[in-house]
This record gives C-alpha cells, structure tokens and sequence, in this order.
C-alpha cells in the first residue's frame, strides 16, 4: 500500500493542501490500490486556489500473508507495481476543498519467475473526494482543527480486478466516509488521527463461477468493506519550508476469504494490514508554489496482503487562479 | 451551499448502493418444475455397469392399503404438519430432480480441492495421499482428470441406479403418497411416476458414496447433505420411508459397482515416480527431439498424472486407437507460423481475445473444464424440462465422453511430450496459468469438444452453439498464451471423435427407440 502526501503550501492554514491517497491494500496491485482516494489530513486550501500534483511511487513485496501465513512465492518472484499519479485539488471554499484523481499503474514480475505472467498496466480509478473543515479554532497553546471527508472512486477503465498480484486494482466502486481530527502546536508540532469507513461495490471477473467458501455462479465479486485508521504525528521546520511526518495506517476488512494454499489472491479477500511510513515534504522559497515530495512506507503486519515496500518521490505547484501566483496571505 | 453538498453526498451514496444490489447466487437458481415426459420404459434401457435394470433386487413394497403403509402415510403428514422454515427451505432446495443440486456439490468439492500443492521449504513438492488425506497437503488434488474422473463415476451411478428404480417403479406401480391422500400437498409438479423406490434417494445414496470415496475429507459434509436431502423427500409429500429406503438400497448397490470399477482402472498409477516419469520423458526425446520441460520454480519432479493416458475407458477399449496425429516438428513452417501467430495474440491482446482465455479459464480453484461443461449441462436440463433419468443419462454420456477424451488426451500429452509456448518462446509471457503437463494436445479443447457433442446428441437444438463454445474454450487456451493454435485444432477434433464411441453406445440403450 502506498501511502503519497502531499502538500501545497509550506503553510498549511494558509493555501496548504495536503493530499493523502489511501492505499486500499488490495493484492491485486501489489498494495498499491489508490482506489480510495481519501484526502485525510486537517489542511485546507483556501478558495479560488488549485493545487497540482504528479507523483512516481515505486512498490515492490518478494512476501505476501497468505491467510496469516507470510510467505514467499516463486510463481511471481518479486512483484514491482510503479504508479504515476497526476492529481488536482481545488478550493471551493476555504472550509471546502474538492480532489479529483486518476493512477496510472503498471505490474509486473522480477525475472527470473516460475509463473511467466504477463504484468498489467493502465489507468485505475477515478476518485473524487470532498472535504469539509468543521472545526478550526484556536485551543490552550495550540490549534484544534476538525475535518470530514466524502470521497467516490470508480474503475476508469476494463482493467481486470480478477488477475493478482498483477491487477491493478479492485476494479470496484467505492464510497467513504472519513472523520479527522488534528492538533498543532504552536511550536509546529502536530498530532493527527482519522477513522474511515470505506463501503465497496463489487467488481466484475471475466469468468462466471469462483469459489469463496462455496460456489458462486456469478461474475460479480463482492469487495469487503473495510475500516481504517490512522495516526500521524508531523512537525514543521525551516520557518516552515519543511515538513516531516511518521505514520501509522491500519486497514481491515470487515468480511472475506483468506487466499487458499499456493492459490492466487482474489479480490473477495479479507485484507488485514498495518503499515509504518515517513514522509518528507520541502518548499522552495525561490520558486513561487512549488513543493517537492518524498516518502517510504513499509506494511509490518497483514493477511492476504503483499508485504509491501514502497518509495515515491512527486512535485506540487499551487495557484490562485483568479490572481496567479498572488502572495498569499496568513489569516492567522 | 450546505444543501448542495448534502444533496451531491447523498446522490453519490445512492450511486454506490445501487451498485451494491447484486445477486450472487450460490447455486442453480431453479425450482421444482414440471417432466416433460416420463419414460415409462426407462427401467428396461441398458446401464453402463449393471446387466440390467432388474439386476438389482428390492423386495416388494407394501400394498397401499395394508395397515403399514397407511402408518407410513400418517407418519409422513406428521412431519410434514410440523415442518420448520429450515425444513421447508431445504425441500424448496432440493427440488423433484435433485441430481443437479448433487452434480453441484460434486463441482462446489472439486473447486474447493483444485488446489497444487506448493513447495516445502526446502525445494520439494509433497504430493496428496489418500491414505493420508488430511495432509498437507490435502487429498485430493482435484485437477481437471480427478475431476472428470469423479463425475463420470457419479453420473454413471445415478444413470444405473435410476433404470434400476424405473425398472421397480413400473413393476410395482405403487403411486406417490400424494396421489393416495388428498390431504397431502405435493411440494412439486404433480406427475404420475410410481414412488417405490424414491429416485430421490438412489441419487441421494449414490451420490454421496461415490463422492465421500472421492473426497474422504469430506464424508461428514455429505451425509449431512445426505440427511437433509432423504428427509426433505417425505417432507414433499413425494415419498414415504419404505420408498426411500428402497431407494437407498438401490443407491448403494450401484456406487458400490462404480466403486469397484475406479478401484481398479489404473487411476492410483497416473501420478507416477520421477524415474517413470523420466523415462516417459526419454522416450519422446528418443523417439520425436524434443520433449516438454516443467518450468516451475522450483522445478516439479514430475508431471501431473502422466500414466492418466492409461486409464480404463469407458467407451473405448484402446486409447491409441484414438491417438492423434503427431504436432508439426519445431522446425517445421507450421510450428514457425504458430510462434508468430501466439507472438502476435500476445502483443495486441483485445478485451475480447481477454475475456474469452478468461471466461473459460477454469484453472486452479474452479470447478475445471469438466465442471464448466457439467454446469452448462445442468442448464440446460432444467431449460428442457428433463426428468430425473434423462438427467441422469445426459450427464453419465456426457461424463463418460469427457473422461474418455481426458483419457486420449493423457495419453497423447505425454506420447507426444511437446513444449509449451512459453519453454519455445524466448521471454514469453502469458494472461493465463500454464499447467504442469505437456502441450500437445490441448485438455481444455479435447474435453470441451467431447462435452459439446453429447451434449449436441441429447438438445439437438443446442448443436450449433455447444460446438461454437467448445471451439471459443479451445481457442481462449492459445489466446492465453498457453497452447499451440494446433494443440487447440486437433485436441477438439480428438474430442469430438472420442465422444463419438459414447454417443454410439447412447444410441441404442434403448431410450432413443
């Protein structure tokens, strides 16, 4: 699962814009599922500002759980999932933000493999989010901020959820509900925490019968739901030109089968993981809304997940797009 | 503003939940319906293992007015006045041609045990033991010719065991419990076919003991199955206890021929030893230039099942009669236009050439190629309204005929031992799994191809699509990068040619005059 932050502005009360894309975890893309795009962090961006973003993740697992059973696999070697992710996120309001997002994702075996597969490659799926700032206020010797988001996210194309590790996705719609909470400091220090139920549809396989603890003799796959969690403690540095951050993400499903013995993944499975990440973020001063990005995330624990690493590197540019490249303003 | 955002949530919401409402059934979504005929000279058509119909003997029922059976009568309505909604879900279930709902079941275990074992830790493979079923690995491996394997003794058990209840129905004419009493409501379509012996429990009987020796794991499952099954038939007002039990009789009578035919058809031999299997392999090489490697990493020892070839038939007393001719030498134009040709499926795959590999993939975790063909036919007998014995004669036929084609084609992967694409094809890579067996000719072909033609034979409606499905499986195995387009050419000839004995056999056991 990757995890990609990004953020706009150095200043996050300020046009900051924070984008977090959960990963859904699903074998199928290796854990790389940015499926849900969820933005789930406690920045704003003010209205009138877009947000730009393009980012290159690079996943790799040579282990995956299959049930609670972490092993390795020779059918499929080492599987690499790389992910260009272009996305946009637009201010509506300054207690309104709107993101819209669109994965570009490739698979594919280390060689030598035992299995010969052909990898997959393609766009996955569109999401849109929406999130609104409930509560922002000032609290003893630091800032309360809460959040909710609204997000939807459907497959863009015919890619096929039914061919792990190698798919690219879950190939199902999904709806969420997340609830954030944040508190900085005013030394920039801050802690965040979000829960988010996801509710997910199903996906359609090219083949008419599989078995889930029993027959089905449908090609209609039903993708668990799932909860997750996530805690974040962050700090700014530099006068704010920096931002660094560890993160803890959990994701579980709330229903499905384990992978059987030797067996392929499908997406009916229940997904269980937990994963540790850390994250870098820097603004340049000399270039006007430019930020770079780069982070490394490591799932610890799972069932019927990959165990998967992953590093990614992006760049962001915001604008206002009324006064381009206005000065923007500390409402604080 | 805050009403819009509510009203696009909600709309969103409703978007995904309307996508959510799928249905996902879990078996054949039929009921209890209406015979078209009712074949009331089934009893006297020819088995497959038994003599005849009257081979089996049950003693003769009891008049319907003795003080006996009118006790039975009572005992029935009895249990059906105090049926639960569990009990009356599972008659619904059941149905009045229940060896469907069993055909399913088989193919529900196979694709539960259609898993290959994976590595130990240090390189070896384990392979299942029957005499150590629990493993691990589990026994079986219910690969596509266990499968085949196992439906074919099932069905041929149903098939005899229901001429042997339609040989005692029409000899003692004794009428359903609820053509006797008028205050007993049929569950089903009333019909006029003596009760005594149930065919419901011949099935019921014969259908578990084939497949209790056939996945021992299991046995505790199927006679629960078994249970629910045999109550549900009084509780349908179609049968009193005596029938069943004769029915049961019967059903043990002929799975236990069936039993004793498996226990000797030289299926315990097909998973050979390495050296066996080396020499196999030497022979092919000595005899051709070639022969098939396993690419696994790490390397399978040994093929699977490469004495399969080697099996009893059914309807064919030598396999090599029905060999086919040799696969072009791979220096051959032919073989140099194949590899182009595979190449050329692999750069520009379509969505379509995609879906077909996968729609008839049936590969490891499914019900196999002969599952697949099992639930079409399965389809089809309740599209057509057949009764319980022409049931039983579509699916042994049809059973028979795949078993056989797997047989032949057994015995040509590993006469022949031809290389996969992907061991011919520097950096070859495939959509779909290629198994641990030699290419040539194509099982999902050869087993489709046969299928197909029983299934022509018996809804000559059907002819023409059965046969362009058995030629789309066929073809979905060179889309998926698997198989040489002639492994798919010749294996469906090879089917079609092997069914034909059956066919011949189906055409005069007396049902067709």
């Amino acid at each position: 699962m990757i995890q990609v932050k990004y953020t706009c502005s150095k200043n996050p009360f300020l046009k900051g814009k924070v984008f977090k894309w959960v990963p859904l975890l699903f074998f199928t893309c290796m854990g790389l599922s940015l499926r849900a795009q969820t933005p789930n962090d406690a920045l704003m961006m003010r209205s009138k500002n877009i947000c730009v973003l393009l980012s290159y993740d690079m996943g790799t697992f040579d282990r995956y759980w299959e049930g609670s059973l972490l092993r390795s696999n020779e059918t499929i070697a080492t599987v690499d999932q790389n992910t260009i992710l272009p996305m946009a996120a637009i201010g509506f309001l300054d207690d309104l933000n709107f993101y819209i997002s669109l994965p570009y994702i490739k698979t594919d075996s280390s060689e030598p493999n035992g299995g010969r597969f052909a990898g997959a490659r393609g766009f996955q799926d569109i999401g849109f989010a929406l999130k609104y700032r409930a509560i922002h206020q000032d609290l003893g010797s630091g800032k309360l901020t809460a959040l909710a988001t609204a997000g939807f996210s459907t497959p863009f194309t015919n890619y096929l959820s039914d061919y792990r590790p190698y798919s690219i996705g879950a190939g199902a719609p999904e709806f969420s509900l997340r609830g954030i909470v944040q508190y900085q400091w005013n030394n920039g220090f801050y802690a965040r925490a979000s829960l988010a139920h996801l509710w997910r549809g199903y996906t359609e396989a090219e083949r008419d019968y599989y078995y889930n603890d029993g027959s089905y003799y449908t090609a209609w796959m039903d993708v668990p739901n799932a909860w997750t969690y996530e805690g974040v403690l962050g700090k700014w540095l530099l006068d704010r030109s920096l931002k660094l951050e560890l993160s803890y993400f959990s994701l579980t499903s709330t229903s499905g089968d384990d992978i059987r013995a030797y067996n392929a993944a499908q997406p009916t499975n229940k997904v269980e993981s937990d994963r540790v990440g850390f994250s870098a973020q820097y603004f340049f001063k000399s270039l006007k809304g430019f930020g770079v990005v780069a982070y490394h995330n490591r799932v610890v624990d799972g069932r019927n997940v990959p165990k998967l690493s992953n590093t990614g590197f992006g760049i962001t540019y915001q604008f206002n797009v009324i006064k381009k490249q206005t000065e923007a303003t500390d409402e604080q | 503003m805050n009403n819009k955002i509510y009203n696009l949530l909600l709309a969103l919401g409703l978007i995904f939940l309307a996508s959510c409402e799928k249905d996902t059934p879990r078996y054949l979504p039929y009921e209890g319906y209406a015979f078209t005929d009712t074949d009331e000279n089934g009893g006297d058509w020819v088995p497959i293992l038994q003599e005849s119909g009257a081979a089996i003997t049950i003693a003769a029922p009891e008049s319907t007015d003795s003080s006996s059976y009118l006790a039975e009568l009572e005992e029935m309505k009895q249990a059906m006045s105090g049926m639960t909604s569990e009990q009356k879900k599972a008659v619904k279930y059941w149905t009045n041609n229940p060896t469907i709902r069993w055909n399913e079941i088989a193919l529900e275990l196979i694709a539960k045990y259609n898993l290959i074992p994976g590595p130990n830790p240090d390189g070896t493979y384990t392979l299942p033991n029957p005499s150590n079923p629990e493993g691990p690995p589990a026994f079986p491996f219910a690969h596509p010719p266990y499968a085949c394997r196992a439906l074919a003794y099932m069905s041929v058990a149903q098939f005899d065991g229901l001429i042997s209840a339609w040989h005692h129905k029409y000899t003692y004419n004794r009428a359903a419990p609820y053509q006797l009493d008028e205050s007993i409501v049929y569950a089903y379509e009333d019909n006029d076919i003596p009760s005594y012996p149930s065919d419901g429990a011949v099935i019921a009987r014969a259908s578990r003991n084939i497949l209790t020796a056939m996945f021992p794991l299991e046995a505790e499952y199927l006679q629960e199955l078994e249970e629910e099954h045999l109550e549900s038939l009084m509780l349908s007002g179609g049968n009193v206890m005596s029938d069943i039990d004769a029915g049961v009789e019967i059903g043990d009578a002929v799975s236990s021929t069936a039993l004793a035919r498996a226990a000797n058809d030289g299926m315990k031999n097909a998973q050979t030893p390495k050296a066996v299997s080396d020499s196999i392999k030497q022979a092919a090489l000595d005899r051709f230039g070639w022969a098939w490697d396993n690419l696994e990493i790490p390397v399978r020892p040994v093929g699977l099942t490469p004495l399969f070839g080697k099996v009893t038939m059914w309807s064919i007393d030598d396999v090599e009669s029905v060999r086919p001719i040799a696969p072009p030498q791979l220096d051959s134009q032919e073989f140099l236009d194949d590899v182009k040709l595979l190449k050329d499926y692999a750069k520009n795959m379509t969505d379509e050439h995609r879906r077909i590999a996968n729609f008839w993939q049936d590969g490891l975790g499914t019900y196999t190629p002969p599952g697949h063909w099992n639930r079409i036919a399965n389809e089809l007998i309740v599209e057509y309204r057949l009764n319980p014995l022409q049931t039983t004669r579509t699916l042994a036929y049809m059973n028979m005929a795949i078993m056989d084609s797997g047989i032949s084609c057994w015995d040509a992967k590993y006469y022949y031992h031809y290389p996969r694409p992907i061991q011919m094809i520097e950096g070859f890579k495939t959509i779909a799994g290629t198994p641990n067996f030699p290419s040539y000719t194509s099982g999902h072909s050869v087993f489709s191809a046969a299928a197909s033609e029983v299934l022509a034979y018996v809804f000559p409606d059907e002819a023409s699509q059965m046969r362009a499905w058995a030629e789309e499986a066929a073809i979905s195995r060179v889309y998926g990068g698997i198989h040489w387009s002639f492994d798919a050419t010749v294996g469906t000839e090879q089917g079609r040619n092997v069914a034909q004995y059956t066919i011949d056999r189906a055409r005069v056991d007396g049902a067709d005059q």
